[in-house]
């Protein structure tokens, strides 16, 4: 995303605009290509042809008067632009057009909605927070996508308009010459493409049309910078990557990612009230500061995932595929026309339908005026509809067998579809319309009727229309135009619309009823005897409204060389002697549009004499798209694996320095201290936390503590996790038991990812802390020198008779009380100054090394802390736990009850008891220079 | 654009177990890139792979947590047990011992994962005949006794390696279609999407989703 303020943006496009040219709607977007997501901006443009300018004021002008409707209709266009700038495009210049999408009757759109969720365990339930929007035109086709925001929503809704006006307007063709200057500004940045801008005397929309048409990425057109190394490629560009943070990815690429849910925030996460959306806008404009403040700062919740709605993304890519797996099968398509003046079908119809040497694939034969009777307006009903029919099929041509497909009638106008046998099976969507064009456009006199189908695997329509009749009602003739393509929508299974222009293939025929505007002097009817068509199609009506873009945009017509169709006297073939003495005309055409199709052969069959009209057809060589299953389902395999693929492979991964930690011996109290460092090799931001195993209550044992916990790593960076160890009085005894191992396996997890395993393990130095009074009374020789195995079955619950004779209390006991009695019994703060840690340590060894504690040059204060250190890690209390509640009961209750707890404790522990109660009270005697009172030691 | 946003209308997970070395890893790595990945490092940990799958017409996300398999981590590869609606159980059919410490993993499966929980028995390393020190026939029987499915497979050639894959899928959904999966238990391992595609047969009105977030939940801080 630019990230500039809404406001911003559309003024750095209205910069990039021509004078009289105006700015829609802007909107930032993201360039959906293959896997990867590029920022752009689109900007939906108005303008007018250059030639209209004078006209276009002067309409204005006189509507300034008048209050009319402007008749020069403006024309509108998407522009695709895109920033050099790395932040914040703060000019235009670092803006530059990309890519322009001319609003033409070749533009289409789809909108699809995209699953914004961030891949997850849990589902989110459907969170549609992004579009994503495909635009076509001639030239590109382009996928985007959009948070979903009110700006989106009035650009989206901005383009239908402006495409669903091209299908209704009246103006002549649009042209798009105003958008040359766009259009050449992209190319300039470094095209090898010439813009096509040649020969626009033929079709003025060739200016958009490539040759061979097939659709392609601008990328591929236009090398522009910065991307031009890479554009269209499927590779994901590992430094844009790292710009996966919402707020930082400006103007970079980042892989296509479904935003994340905090994401929605953004842009204006709703459908927001103006005033909403204006406090979103001064949102989004301090998180802008924030942004560039904090370029290294990610977002967790920003993931890297796969393009939003991976079945767009796999249509999109199986449609870019397409040529691998289709092929074109040339189709034999003949297409007839025949105003039949209400007559029934006296005469066989082989010399219209069955002339050619090879039988046509599809037959598509409209009628007009097949029944002029009162009953056919009102009641549909028709006897001529049978009758013709049969004429139909008994004519068609002799070396192959039809089926018919469709037929369909209103009024009049008939429309039958047939094709070769073997080709029905491949035929699929059959769908027929018919819209009224007569009288307040509900009468079916005039209108059309359609049919719209699948061939193999191209979407053919075939309309037969009956147009108004007279020779100065050709803007009749127009609307009647419009009014068929407007109307005639065939609605799927699924409720998908398609119109006419919605197909590949369109073959638009019938009884136009255009006719030859000629002054009186020139005398029609001898021109066309002579055979002159050449300066009567020149004034022929159809060919001057689509001249002028009026009618039949994007169509095509094969060159005229017969007479005009129009009007015979019955059985003839001279011109109509009636009273109206009606001028000739080619009333009767056959146009298409569509890619692959060619015109062989267009003719007037003058054999056929019963109507006014004589026949017309059409042959056509029409390549239709067969898709190859095979190779089908190949391709979308592929698409599906490289999908599949993509998926894994964005999957965070780090690696660590080391998955094993084995620390050295570790003693009680001491810490130790180990470092793993979490490098993010992946290409997007990791977030990793160390997480609890089944049934455990914390992620690592008691004795180690994890700094940090968890974190966020950018792509490249490196996270230094420290390990402390430290076996204190909770875990020393569980780890002298036996119970435990110095050992643990820590689960390291990434967020959407693999989780790794880290083994601790260390061995755990026995101590006299930590040990049993039990276990300590049995040991007459230093703590280190005793055998583990010893220590281990002296801790269990059913010691071995020793040899030796136990000690009343346990001789560590004794050093440090005696020490104590000896060096502190008068020493001010005795007990609550705290100790050193250094000397705590010392202390451990000495003891357990049998080494009396006098000899050590500590402090009281740590004898003192490691007296209190020791009795709180045995792993029984002096007071057992059983006796503990007794024991305070007692307390309360005075002597008696004491003494009983006291005579109820194991030999031992009473021993260490009665010890300790006797240095205590030698405490309090010399209270008055250590300063303690019986309450503080009480405490203890 | 006739589709739904939605490409897959359920997630199954699964799971991989088996001794270290069986092959584990290769077999993951073989059904989701098809390829054999001969160098494949010792997983110390548990990886992750995912696939989407077509069963009777309904896409189906495959989340597939492959656990290491040395014997020290079983009591933290548990963990993943959890949630699981398949269980990929793999012995490497060159070694007798991989063989004879399945019991030991299927009770643990059995334990740890839901009585709906689809346990394939995967005899890897079938590309290697010529070393074989586990008969077919036996462990046959030994999935017929256990109620399990059954293939040997080579993560190496890539035969019946999707075949296992499938089939799990295939009975997890039958599973759903009959009933006997209920989707709203908490640890059936299936999440459905409700307006998914073409929300097929096991769409039923009242999906407890938020039941699907539960896979991880119990073993993160
Ligand atoms: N010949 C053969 N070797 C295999 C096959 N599958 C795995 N291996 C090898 O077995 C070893 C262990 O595989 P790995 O997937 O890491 O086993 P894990 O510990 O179960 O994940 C590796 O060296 C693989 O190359 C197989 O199907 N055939
Ligand atoms: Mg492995």
């Amino acid at each position: 995303m630019f990230h500039v303020p809404v406001m911003d943006l559309e003024e750095l496009v209205k910069h990039k605009l021509l004078p009289g040219h105006k700015l829609i709607a802007a909107v930032q977007a993201g360039l959906v290509q293959e896997f990867v997501k590029r920022d752009r901006a689109l900007a939906l443009i108005e303008g007018f042809e250059a030639a209209d300018v004078s006209a276009h004021l002067d309409i204005i002008a006189a509507n300034k008067r008048s209050g009319a409707v402007p008749a020069v209709e403006v024309e509108r266009a998407v522009l695709v632009l895109c920033s050099t700038a790395e932040f914040l495009p703060s000019s235009p210049s670092q803006f530059f057009i990309e890519s322009v999408l001319p609003i033409d009757a070749r533009f289409k759109y789809t909108i699809d909605g995209l699953e914004i969720s961030h891949r997850s365990y849990a589902l989110t339930d459907g969170n549609q927070s992004a579009i994503l929007l495909s635009l076509s035109s001639s030239r590109h086709q382009l996928l985007f996508e959009m948070t979903f925001s009110q700006k989106t929503n009035i650009f989206v809704s901005e383009v239908m308009k402006a495409a669903e006006g091209v299908s209704k307007r009246k103006a002549p063709t649009p042209e798009f010459t105003w958008l040359k200057p766009y259009l050449n500004n992209s190319a300039s940045s470094g095209s090898s493409k010439p813009s096509a801008a040649g020969d626009h005397n033929q079709n003025s929309q060739q200016i958009f049309t490539i040759e061979g048409g097939s659709p392609c990425l601008v990328a591929d057109l236009i090398g522009m910078s910065p991307e031009g190394a890479d554009g269209g490629s499927q590779t994901v560009n590992s430094d844009g990557g790292a710009g996966g943070d919402n707020f930082i990815e400006t103007g970079r690429d980042v892989v296509a990612n479904r935003a994340s849910p905090s994401h929605k925030g953004g842009l204006g996460g709703s459908l927001a009230a103006e005033d909403e959306a204006d406090l979103l806008r001064v949102k989004d404009i301090t998180l802008d500061n924030f942004a560039l403040n904090q370029s290294t700062f990610y977002k967790p919740a920003v993931m890297p995932v796969l393009a939003g709605a991976r079945e767009s993304h796999v249509q999109h890519m199986m449609a870019q595929r397409q040529g691998s797996y289709t092929h074109a099968l040339p189709l034999t398509v003949f297409v007839g026309t025949w105003n039949v003046n209400g007559v029934p079908p006296s005469i066989g119809l082989i010399e219209w339908l069955a002339v050619d040497p090879e039988p046509p694939d599809v037959y598509a034969l409209g009628f007009q005026e097949l029944d002029l009777a009162t009953e056919a307006y009102i009641f549909q009903a028709s006897n001529r509809e049978p009758e013709w029919r049969a004429a139909v099929l008994s004519s068609l041509h002799p070396a192959a067998r039809y089926v018919e497909v469709k037929l369909v009638r209103l009024v009049g106008m008939l429309l039958m579809v047939l094709v070769q046998e073997k080709h029905a099976k491949h035929v699929s969507r059959v769908q027929a319309c018919t819209v009224p064009t007569g009288i307040m456009n509900m009468l079916g006199n005039k209108g059309g009727v359609s049919v719209s189908l699948e061939l193999y695997n191209t979407s053919v329509c075939f309309v037969n229309c009956h147009l108004a009749a007279h020779v100065e009602e050709y803007e009749r003739r127009n609307e009647d135009y419009d009014c068929i393509c407007e109307k005639t929508v065939f609605v799927g299974p699924s409720g998908l619309q398609r119109y006419i222009r919605d197909h590949s293939h369109i073959y638009f025929f019938g009884d136009m009823n255009y006719r030859i505007s000629a002054s009186p002097e020139v005398n029609i009817r001898k021109l066309a005897s002579a055979g002159q068509y050449e300066t009567l199609l020149k004034l022929d009506q159809l060919n001057q409204q689509r001249r002028i873009g009026r009618v039949f945009k994007g169509y095509s017509e094969g060159p005229i060389n017969f007479q005009p169709t129009f009007k015979y006297d019955k059985d003839t073939d001279s011109w109509d002697s009636s009273e109206k003495q009606r001028q000739p005309a080619w009333c009767d055409r056959i146009l298409w549009a569509g890619e692959g199709i060619e015109q062989r052969i267009y003719r007037v069959h003058m054999a056929l004499k019963i109507s006014d009209h004589k026949p017309v057809s059409a042959s056509f060589s029409s390549q239709v798209k067969v898709i190859d299953q095979a190779k089908y389902r190949r391709v979308h395999e592929e698409v599906m694996k490289q999908l599949d693929k993509m998926e894994n492979e964005f999957l965070p991964s780090v690696s660590l320095s080391k998955s094993e930690v084995v620390l050295s011996p570790v003693h009680f109290l001491e810490l130790q201290s180990e470092t793993i460092t979490i490098s993010n090799t992946g290409q997007f931001p990791v977030q990793f936390s160390f997480i609890k195993k089944l049934n455990d209550e914390e992620c690592c044992k008691p004795w180690l503590k994890i700094h940090p916990k968890s974190a966020f790593i950018p792509p490249g960076g490196d996270c230094v996790v420290r390990l402390d160890v430290k076996v204190d009085k909770s875990s020393a005894w569980v780890l002298a038991s036996g119970a435990e191992q110095l050992y643990d396996i820590l689960v390291l997890h990434l967020d959407g990812g693999k989780d790794y395993f880290i083994t601790i393990t260390g061995d755990y130095v026995r101590s006299c802390f930590g040990s049993s009074i039990n276990a300590l009374v049995h040991l007459n020789k230093p703590f280190c020198e005793v055998p583990v195995a010893q220590l281990i079955d002296l801790e269990s619950s059913a010691p071995q008779k020793t040899l030796e004779l136990p000690y009343a209390i346990p001789k560590e006991l004794w050093y440090l009380v005696d020490h104590l009695h000896s060096h502190a019994l008068s020493t001010e703060g005795l007990f609550t100054r705290p100790g050193l840690s250094k000397e705590l340590c010392e202390i451990r060894a000495a003891l357990d090394a049998g080494m009396p504690s006098r000899e050590l040059g500590v402090s009281v204060h740590s004898i003192a802390q490691a007296l209190l250190v020791f009795l709180e890690a045995l792993p029984e209390p002096v007071v057992p736990c059983s006796l503990y509640p007794a024991a305070l009961r007692a307390a309360a209750e005075g002597y008696l009850p004491a003494k009983q707890v006291v005579s109820q404790m194991p030999d031992y522990h009473r021993n260490v008891f009665t010890y300790l109660m006797a240095f205590l009270n030698e405490l309090l005697v010399h209270r008055h220079e250590n300063k303690l009172d019986a309450s503080t030691l009480g405490s203890l | 654009m006739s589709a739904g946003p939605y490409n897959y209308s359920y997630i199954f997970k699964y799971i991989i177990i088996g001794d270290m070395g069986v092959g584990k890893s290769c077999l993951l790595h073989q059904f989701t890139e098809k390829k054999f990945m001969a160098d494949c490092p010792h997983t110390i940990g548990v990886e992750f792979g995912t696939r989407i799958i077509e069963v009777a017409g309904q896409k189906i996300k495959l989340q597939i947590w492959d656990t290491a398999g040395q014997e020290r981590f079983r009591a933290v590869t548990r963990s993943y047990y959890r949630g699981a609606a398949g269980a990929l159980m793999v012995y490497d059919v060159t070694r007798r011992s991989t063989y004879n410490h399945l019991s030991s993993w299927l009770t643990d499966a059995r334990n740890l994962t839901n009585p709906n929980t689809v346990i394939f028995l995967i005899g890897n390393k079938g590309d290697l005949d010529a070393q074989r020190d586990v008969t077919y026939e036996e462990a046959q029987q030994f999935a017929e006794e256990n109620g399990l499915m059954f293939v040997e497979a080579s993560a190496k050639t890539g035969e019946n390696v999707e075949e296992a894959f499938l089939e799990t899928a295939k009975k997890i959904y039958q599973n759903i279609q009959d009933g006997s999966l209920d989707l709203n238990a908490a640890e059936s391992g299936v999440q459905h999407k409700p307006n998914g595609g073409q929300a097929g047969a096991g769409g039923r009105a009242t999906l407890n989703n938020s039941s699907a977030g539960q896979t991880r939940e119990n073993c993160s801080c």
